[in-house]
């Protein structure tokens, strides 16, 4: 038995940010069953990397990230045999999660409110870029959207060029802990007094708490922080600078005293006695020269070699670490970070972990992401219990897509 | 805790929480805060560390005036505490027995040396759920290692993928491993209480900021895996793999999003986006650059090599509308097009303004009221609520010790005098 055994979802989500929860819940118990749309593919099956570099709906990695553990059916909603099948799943799980644009499951009436009367206890999650009501509740989006949105943009760049951005759809990968934190606190919630809810979950309200200093530098310093590069508020030297090789590079940072003096023996460098650096305050107002004197001895050496002395000083140092170095990690070898999961077409297609390990309870990755409605017979028949000439006519009629 | 105690009251209340973190770990009691639990943050005598974090209220140095501190400690109570001190401990053993959960981001090992790791902690509370934050996780070749939000970033993968391609590989401005890492453990500290309901027992929540941060790769951490050519940063866009997209635009007044995409596989993403562009291409008052792509507007897909042709017109039609525009007329054209909104955008939101996003907290020591980015989930039935600004230095000591402690005025005393509290 697993921590979430006896919970299931219903799972119209789409894409990332919504799907990514609904799997950390796989992972520790919970049933998930998901419904996927007739008419396109969830774009995590459309995004890269691909196995094989081979674009298809069964060969993305995000997918297989987003989606292991769980099972698939296709249904057209559209059509109301199909609409039955999806209240029936409602039913069994008790636990509904969509990311559609606002307004669309209405549009089914699958909404909450169409839903409750029928559903005693329903909870229902509601995952959208902006929130379902307000001004812009229609603007739909990617992650990338979201950040632009939150303001990440403003906060991360070079200050003498345009916004760089964090990483692609970085709201997609902030808020998918919070999602599953905010639907399990309602599932105990429900267990300790019956009522069920709705829960109105807006990605970019939710990614904006990462960004909270900044926001409330603003709210109650009139400052708009802006973009350091790499330069930090607290600490110098703070830093990414190149090694030896082709577009190679080392994080190294000294957030006290003695990390900065064991940076420089390590260096070699007698900067330590350099009264421009002798104490934090010293170094943040000299962190341009710092910049240059650690990366004329980076620029020398070997990342990992320089990591390796680095970290036997105590210094704050790892290699920016690129797909192939992440595969080799002993760290994340040690933790089982990457994992193997057998597949029906592929043979063996991989996954990563979650972040968390419990020292009791069993609850790791186990299931591969399922190819596009491949448990449409274990669902109707396993799950619903329909019968063999029901599923027949369903498929005749269209509803499986 | 009753049923009709907790009814309409955040999810979760009558829980509660001992937060030992530092700023490795403070966003996972305050998620658990903000959901209603109890949340005792306990700091050294003199204060948390993270109390000496810019940026400070009114630019001082005060550490009652840190703003990462009130950014991660809302609806939070404060204690003082030397867990250093053998007196100290006994205290905390004495909180840990009405404790659901403790929550502590002290590098691995260290609350063992202290006798306060997971084992001594069980032995006096089984139920206690004790979650740990940590760079790399518990054990492992790198448990040990010296760590901090860059290199954490550098380490998990994300890191080689944001900024430039003609300069170092980039960090957001405001640090984020740990709190992907935090907001993890909250996640875990939900699963464990699942299972303890289940079992009756707690267990430790062990949380790798590394592997936290992995999700920030979108699966460009399995490249490799996948046999599949590697994500790598690209300046004003995205190079994933097969896939490119440039999704940086001028404004006139500031920078919008838009993906517009190159390469293998690119056709079905672009179709709207073509379209649209043609349409914008044939009306009198579009560029030069922009008409003169107009031929290849209609092609599925659009050939490699006029990429840096088709990046300046589309350039020349974005740098000639305002943030507004640009999306109002993507809003209307079914193409996905962002602000790149600035903190004060996003400040002034009207779609935040009308959700009643922000909240107020009152600073009487201030004088002054306070506005906090608001709930991070809208609960219909039992909405969080902002119910205690940040506390101040061991503000909550004799509420907590002498009320809900029992010790006596002066056993405190004494505990003050020997600087344990």
């Amino acid at each position: 038995m697993k921590p979430l055994s006896g919970v299931r979802i219903c799972d119209f989500a789409w894409a990332m940010a919504a799907p990514a929860a609904t799997r950390y819940l796989a992972d520790f118990g919970a049933h998930v069953v998901r419904i996927e749309p007739h008419n396109r593919y969830d774009a995590a099956r459309t995004q890269p990397p691909f196995l094989n570099d081979r674009p298809g709906p069964e060969n993305s990695a995000m997918w297989s990230n987003c989606d292991a553990g769980k099972y698939s059916i296709v249904l057209d909603l559209a059509r109301p045999a199909a609409r039955t099948i999806a209240l029936d799943l409602v039913r069994w799980a008790g636990v509904v999660v969509e990311s559609f644009s606002p307004g669309t499951m209405r549009k089914w009436e699958l909404d909450y409110e169409s839903l409750r009367p029928m559903v005693p206890g329903l909870i229902m999650l509601g995952s959208s870029l902006m929130g379902q009501n307000g001004p812009m509740a229609d603007y739909a989006g990617w992650g990338y959207m979201g950040a632009a949105m939150a303001g990440f943009h403003q906060v991360t760049g070079w200050p003498d060029r345009d916004p760089s951005g964090p990483f692609h759809s970085y709201t997609d990968y902030v808020v998918p802990r919070m999602t599953a934190t905010a639907l399990l606190a309602a599932i105990d919630y429900r267990r300790r007094t019956g009522e069920g809810q709705y829960i109105d979950f807006s990605q970019v309200e939710a990614a904006i708490h990462f960004l909270a200093p900044a926001y409330l530098d603003l709210n109650v310093n009139g400052h708009a922080m802006p973009a350091m590069g790499n330069r930090d508020l607290n600490f110098a030297p703070h830093g990414v600078y190149r090694c030896r090789g082709e577009d190679r590079w080392i994080a190294i940072v000294c957030e006290n005293d003695n990390q900065w003096k064991a940076l420089c023996q390590t260096m070699e460098r007698a900067a330590q006695d350099d009264p421009r650096f002798d104490s934090p305050a010293n170094r943040l107002a000299h962190a341009e020269e710092l910049d240059c004197i650690v990366n004329a001895w980076t620029c020398t050496m070997e990342p990992h070699r320089a990591e390796a002395l680095l970290q036997s000083a105590g210094v704050p140092a790892s290699v920016v670490q690129t797909s192939s170095d992440l595969s080799r990690d002993p760290q994340l070898a040690h933790r089982r970070h990457f994992v193997a999961l057998e597949h029906p077409l592929h043979g063996t297609i991989f996954a990563e972990s979650s972040s968390i390990r419990l020292s009791r309870a069993r609850g790791s990755v186990q299931r591969a992401a399922p190819t596009l409605g491949g448990d449409a017979q274990y669902i109707l028949s396993g799950i619903l219990g329909y019968s063999e000439e029901r599923i027949a006519e369903l498929a005749a009629d269209g509803a499986l897509g | 805790m009753a049923a009709d105690s907790i009814q309409g009251k955040p999810p979760l209340t009558g829980y509660r929480v001992l937060d030992l973190c530092d700023e490795r770990g403070l966003l996972c009691g305050q998620m658990m805060a903000d959901l209603g639990a109890d949340v005792v943050v306990v700091e050294p005598p003199g204060g948390s560390p993270v109390r000496r974090l810019a940026p400070f209220y009114d630019n001082r140095p005060d550490p009652n005036a840190s703003l990462y501190w009130w950014a991660y400690n809302r609806n939070k109570r404060g204690v003082t505490l030397d867990l250093g001190a053998a007196e100290g401990r006994a205290i905390l053993f004495q909180l840990l027995t009405s404790a659901d959960f403790l929550v502590e981001s002290a590098p691995a090992g260290l609350m063992e040396s202290l006798g306060l790791g997971y084992a001594e902690a069980a032995r006096r509370n089984p139920a206690l759920i004790y979650v740990s934050i940590t760079p790399f996780g518990q054990s492992g070749p790198k448990a040990n290692w010296a760590s901090s939000d860059l290199v954490a970033m550098a380490a998990g993968g994300p890191l080689a993928l944001t900024g430039d391609d003609d300069r170092p590989p980039l960090r957001v401005s405001v640090p984020q491993a740990y709190l992907h890492a935090a907001a993890d453990g909250a996640f875990g500290a939900m699963i464990a209480l699942f299972d303890r309901v289940r079992t009756g027992h707690g267990q430790q929540v062990d949380v790798s900021a590394q592997e936290s941060v992995t999700i920030a790769t979108q699966a460009g951490a399995l490249a490799a895996h996948f046999n599949a050519t590697a994500f790598r940063r690209h300046r004003g866009g995205l190079r994933l793999g097969i896939l490119e997209n440039q999704i940086i635009w001028p404004a006139k007044d500031g920078h919008v999003t838009m993906a517009v995409a190159f390469g293998a596989n690119a056709g079905p993403f672009m179709v709207s986006l073509q379209k649209f562009l043609h349409r914008q291409s044939q009306l009198p008052e579009a560029s030069p650059e922009l008409k003169a792509l107009e031929p290849m507007l209609g092609q599925p897909e659009w050939p490699q090599q006029e990429r840096e042709r088709i990046i300046a017109a589309i350039r020349s039609f974005t740098a000639n509308r305002t943030k507004a525009e640009l999306m109002e007329l993507g809003m209307r054209n079914g193409v996905l097009i962002g602000s790149l909104e600035t903190l004060s955008d996003v400040a002034a939101s009207p779609q935040l303004k009308e959700r009643g996003y922000w909240r107020s907290l009152e600073h009487p020591e201030l004088g002054r009221a306070v506005s906090y980015p608001g709930p991070f989930a809208a609960f219909s039935s039992t909405p969080i609520v902002y119910r205690r600004r940040p506390p101040l230095i061991g503000e909550h000591n004799r509420e907590i010790y002498l009320d809900e402690l029992g010790l006596s005025a002066t056993r405190m005393r004494e505990l003050q005098d020997l600087g344990i509290i």
